[in-house]
C-alpha cells in the first residue's frame, strides 16, 4: 500500500465508526494483524485507522519490586507494569507496524485530557516522536457528518499544555498512590506474614475520610426527644391535618399546653398568602447529573452509568458523556437533531411539539466544559435493540435534551395560617397551574402537587382534634454512590472520569459496604493512620491546591516538572515517617483485618449448641471446606454443614424462613450469586431447589 | 489502658476515641431529655439504650453504664 495517513483512536469501536465516516463508498477494508484489527480507508488520500485499546502507556517506577519510597519513574508500556495487560504489547506492535508506512499522522482519541494522553503516548513512543507533527481531530459525537467535518477541519497540533498538565495529573497520582499504597501493604504483610492489597491516593483518602466521619457521626448519635403538634380541621368537606407554626417544641409540658388550649375550640382562617412562580427546566446533563439522576430514578450506581452512557456514544446515539459542561450551543443543531427524533414512535409527538415552537432556545447551567458541550442525543435512532439499561440512559438523555427547550412550568403555593384560641397553626397547598417543560420529562419528574381547598380569610373551621406526638432527632443519612459523588464534585475531588472508578475502589478493598455506605473497621483504621502519621493527605485543600497547579501548567504559568517535584517535596517526609512507625501500623492494620477475615468466615451462632459460632473451615486432611461450630475444637459440639467446594461464600446474616438455618450465598464464575440454606434436610428444598 | 466497651486502646480515660465520642454526646443530650420530659439519668440511657435512632457505639455506652451502675449499686447495697 502506498503512504496513508494513520489515524489513531482510543477504543476499537471509534475507529470502526470513524473509518466507516470517512471512506469514500462507507465501506473500509477490517484488517487484522495479530488480532488487532485496524481498517483502510479512501477519502482525499489513503487512510488506516488504528484503536488503541485505551491507556497502552502508563507510569511506572525504575526498579523493580515493591519497596518504597519509590521517587524516580518513567513512561512504559502498559504491559511491562500491570500483569493484566499482555495483549496491549500485540496492540503497539501493531501499531509501531503501522506507523512506518505512515506520511502523516492524526491523533482521533476523545477530545479530553486521558484521551489527548492515549494519542500523545502512542505517536511519541509508538510511532516514534510523531507527536509534533500530528493533528488532532475534535468531535463530541460519533456521527457521520461530525466525524467527516473534524477530519476535514482537524486542529493543526495537539493541546500540548493540555497533555502537560495531564502528565503531570498522572504523575503526581501515582508518587502519591504507590508510596502511600505500599507503606501500608508492606507494613501489614510484614506484620501478618500474608499480603493484602490495601490502598490510598490523592483522591481515595479523602473520600474515605468523608465516609468514615459521617459514619462516626451515625454511630455516636444520641436521639433526643421533641413534640410535634397537629390539628385536625374540616375546610368544606376536607380533613386535613394542620402542623402548629413551631415545627419542633421542646417540652412535653409545652405540647400538652397547646393541645389542652386548643381542644374542643373552634378555628378560623386568619391569613392567607398565594405565590405564583415560574420553574425552569433543569439543565442538560453533565456526566455527574446524568449519573445522579440514573441512580435516583433507576438505582444505577455512577460506574454503571458511565459505562452506559460511553456505549450509547460509541453507538452514535449520545454525545461525548464524559463532560461536565452544561452548555448546549446552537452548533450542535436543535432543529435536526429534533427532526431526526420526530421519526421515533416514542419522542416523536414531543420532538414534533418543539419544532413547532417559533425559537428553540435551551436552558442552560453554569458550568462550562472548553472541550464539549453537554450530554445530548445525535437523533439517531438505535440501529439494535438496546437492553434495558441502555434504553432507559438513552430515554433519560432524550427527555431531558426536549425538556430543556420547554417553556417553565408555572406553580402556585398557598400558605394559610388556621387560629386557634391564639394558637397559629400553617396549612400549606401547591399546585402546577402550567405543566411546561414538565410534560416533556415524563415519567421523569415527581408530582408534588398536594392543593389546598377554596377558602378565605376570617371564615370559621371545625377543629376535629388536636394532638400532639412524640418525635426523635435522626442521624444524618449514609452516603450513597450518588450523594458521594456529589460532595466529590463539591470538593473538586477527582475527575469526572475516575470518581466513579475511586468510589468503585473503596469496595474492592473492603473499606466500605452496602450501598448505603457503611465503613468497615478497616476503613476507620486505614483513616485513623493517615490521619495521625500524613493529615495532610486527607484534607481536601491539598487536591485543591493540586487543581490550581494543573490549571497554572496550562496556562504556562508552572511547569511539570515543578508539580512533580513539589510532590516529591511533599511526600519524603511523609514516607520517611511512615517507614519509622512501620511496626506500630503493621498491628494496627493487622489487628482488623484478621477480624474483618474472622467477621467473612462467621456464618451466625450455631444453631445447636447455641455458644458457638459457625463458621467456614478448610480442612486439613481434604483440603475441602464445610462449615462447623466453634466448639468442634473442644470437643463440646459436632454441628456441620457441607458447602459447595467451587465459588465464593459469604454469609447472608439472615436464617432460613423454612428452618431457622443460618444462610449463605455463594458467588461461582458465569452463574448468578445463589442464596443457600445450610440444611440439608431443609423443607424449602424438597421441592428440588436451593431458596433459603 | 483499655477501652471499657470494646478492649481498644485508650489515649485517656474509660473509652477509646470512638466510644468516648458517643460518651460525650451521651452527656450533652442528656439536658434536653431532662428538659423535654423530666426523665432520671437512669430512665434517659435506658430509653437510648432501646431508641432504634441511637448510633451504635452509643448503645454500647449506654449499655456500659447501666451495667456499670448496677454493680456500683450491688456493691454500696
Amino acid at each position: 500500500m502506498a503512504k496513508y495517513t494513520l489515524i489513531v483512536t482510543e477504543k476499537p469501536d471509534v475507529a470502526a465508526r470513524i473509518a466507516a465516516a470517512l471512506d469514500m463508498e462507507g465501506k473500509p477494508s477490517r484488517l487484522l494483524e495479530h488480532g488487532v484489527p485496524y481498517y483502510e480507508a479512501t477519502r482525499d488520500k489513503n487512510l488506516v485507522v488504528v484503536p488503541a485499546l485505551g491507556h497502552l502507556y502508563t507510569v511506572a517506577s525504575d526498579k523493580k519490586g515493591s519497596e518504597y519510597p519509590v521517587f524516580e519513574f518513567k513512561w512504559v508500556p502498559l504491559y511491562l507494569a500491570e500483569r493484566g495487560a499482555k495483549r496491549t504489547r500485540v496492540w503497539l506492535q501493531t501499531i509501531a507496524k503501522l506507523a512506518k508506512n505512515a506520511d502523516a499522522f492524526i491523533d482521533a482519541c476523545d477530545y479530553d485530557v486521558e484521551g489527548s494522553i492515549i494519542g500523545y503516548c502512542i505517536l511519541k513512543y509508538a510511532c516514534g516522536g510523531k507527536e509534533a507533527d500530528a493533528k488532532r481531530m475534535k468531535y463530541s459525537t460519533l456521527t457521520k457528518e461530525e466525524v467527516q467535518e473534524s477530519y476535514a477541519n482537524a486542529l493543526p497540533s495537539m493541546d500540548f499544555n493540555l497533555i502537560e498538565s495531564g502528565l503531570a495529573r498522572h504523575e503526581v497520582d501515582w508518587l502519591y498512590g504507590v508510596n502511600l499504597s505500599r507503606a501500608l501493604t508492606q507494613a501489614a504483610k510484614k506484620h501478618t506474614g500474608r499480603y493484602t492489597t490495601l490502598s490510598t491516593g490523592r483522591v481515595q483518602g479523602p473520600t474515605l475520610k468523608f465516609l468514615a466521619v459521617r459514619e462516626k457521626t451515625i454511630r455516636s448519635f444520641v436521639p433526643t426527644p421533641y413534640w410535634t403538634v397537629t390539628a385536625t380541621v374540616h375546610i368544606g368537606n376536607t380533613i386535613l391535618e394542620v402542623p402548629h407554626e413551631k415545627k419542633a417544641v421542646e417540652t412535653k409540658n409545652e405540647a400538652d399546653a397547646i393541645v389542652k388550649a386548643c381542644k374542643g375550640k373552634k378555628g378560623k382562617i386568619e391569613r392567607i398568602e398565594t405565590k405564583k412562580f415560574l420553574v425552569p427546566p433543569s439543565p442538560p446533563f453533565d456526566l455527574g447529573s446524568l449519573q445522579n439522576e440514573a441512580y435516583r430514578l433507576f438505582k444505577y450506581t455512577p460506574m454503571f452509568t458511565s459505562k452506559v452512557a460511553q456505549r450509547l456514544y460509541l453507538d452514535a446515539l449520545i454525545s461525548y458523556p464524559r463532560t461536565s459542561s452544561q452548555k448546549l450551543p446552537p452548533t450542535i443543531g436543535y432543529k435536526a437533531i429534533l427532526q431526526k427524533l420526530a421519526k421515533n414512535r416514542e419522542h416523536g409527538n414531543r420532538a414534533r411539539e418543539l419544532l413547532g415552537k417559533p425559537e428553540l432556545k435551551p436552558t442552560e447551567g453554569r458550568s462550562l466544559d472548553p472541550a464539549h458541550p453537554a450530554i445530548y442525543p445525535t437523533g439517531n435512532l438505535p440501529e439494535r435493540l438496546l437492553d434495558s439499561a441502555q434504553k432507559n440512559i438513552w430515554n433519560l438523555v432524550v427527555r431531558r435534551f426536549m425538556a430543556v427547550f420547554g417553556d417553565p412550568a408555572v406553580e402556585e403555593t398557598v400558605k394559610a395560617s388556621v387560629g386557634i384560641n391564639g394558637y397559629k397553626f400553617l396549612l400549606e397547598g401547591r399546585e402546577t397551574l402550567e405543566e411546561g417543560w414538565l410534560h416533556l420529562y415524563t415519567p421523569y419528574t415527581h408530582s408534588t402537587d398536594a392543593p389546598l381547598p377554596r377558602m378565605v380569610e376570617g371564615q370559621e373551621v371545625n377543629v376535629e382534634k388536636v394532638a400532639s406526638h412524640r418525635e426523635f432527632t435522626r442521624p444524618p443519612p449514609r452516603y450513597n454512590p450518588s450523594s458521594l459523588l456529589k460532595r466529590m464534585q463539591r470538593q473538586n475531588l477527582g475527575t469526572k472520569a475516575t470518581r466513579a472508578g475511586t468510589i468503585q475502589t473503596l469496595y474492592d478493598r473492603k473499606y466500605i459496604t452496602e450501598q448505603r455506605m457503611v465503613t468497615s473497621n478497616l476503613g476507620f483504621e486505614v483513616v485513623n493512620v493517615l490521619q495521625k502519621h500524613c493529615p495532610t493527605l486527607l484534607s481536601s485543600t491539598m487536591t485543591a491546591e493540586l487543581e490550581e497547579k494543573m490549571g497554572a501548567i496550562q496556562e504556562k504559568t508552572e511547569t511539570r516538572a515543578n508539580v512533580v517535584n513539589q510532590a516529591i517535596e511533599t511526600l519524603k517526609p511523609v514516607t520517611d515517617r511512615l517507614k519509622e512507625k512501620e511496626t506500630a501500623i503493621g498491628e494496627q492494620l493487622s489487628r482488623v483485618l484478621m477480624k474483618a477475615e474472622q467477621d467473612e468466615r462467621t456464618i451466625g451462632a450455631c444453631p445447636s449448641c447455641k455458644t458457638g459460632n459457625l463458621i467456614i473451615i478448610h480442612s486439613r486432611k481434604s483440603g475441602k471446606r464445610f462449615v462447623g461450630c466453634t466448639n468442634y475444637f473442644t470437643g463440646a459440639c459436632k454441628t456441620a454443614f457441607p458447602l459447595p467446594q467451587r465459588g465464593v461464600v459469604k454469609p447472608l446474616g439472615v436464617n432460613c424462613k423454612g428452618c431457622g438455618s443460618p444462610t449463605v450465598q455463594v458467588w461461582t464464575k458465569r452463574k448468578r450469586p445463589w442464596k443457600l440454606c445450610l440444611n440439608p434436610d431443609c423443607p424449602l428444598k424438597k421441592g428440588g431447589g436451593k431458596p433459603a | 489502658m483499655n477501652c471499657k466497651v470494646c478492649g481498644r486502646e485508650t489515649n485517656e480515660g474509660d473509652f477509646c476515641p470512638f466510644h468516648a465520642r458517643a460518651n460525650e454526646n451521651i452527656l450533652q443530650s442528656y439536658g434536653l431529655w431532662k428538659k423535654g420530659l423530666k426523665i432520671p439519668w437512669k430512665d434517659y440511657l435506658r430509653e437510648i439504650q432501646k431508641n432504634c435512632l441511637t448510633g451504635e457505639w452509643a448503645r454500647e455506652v449506654a449499655e456500659y453504664l447501666i451495667k456499670n451502675e448496677e454493680k456500683e449499686n450491688d456493691k454500696t447495697s
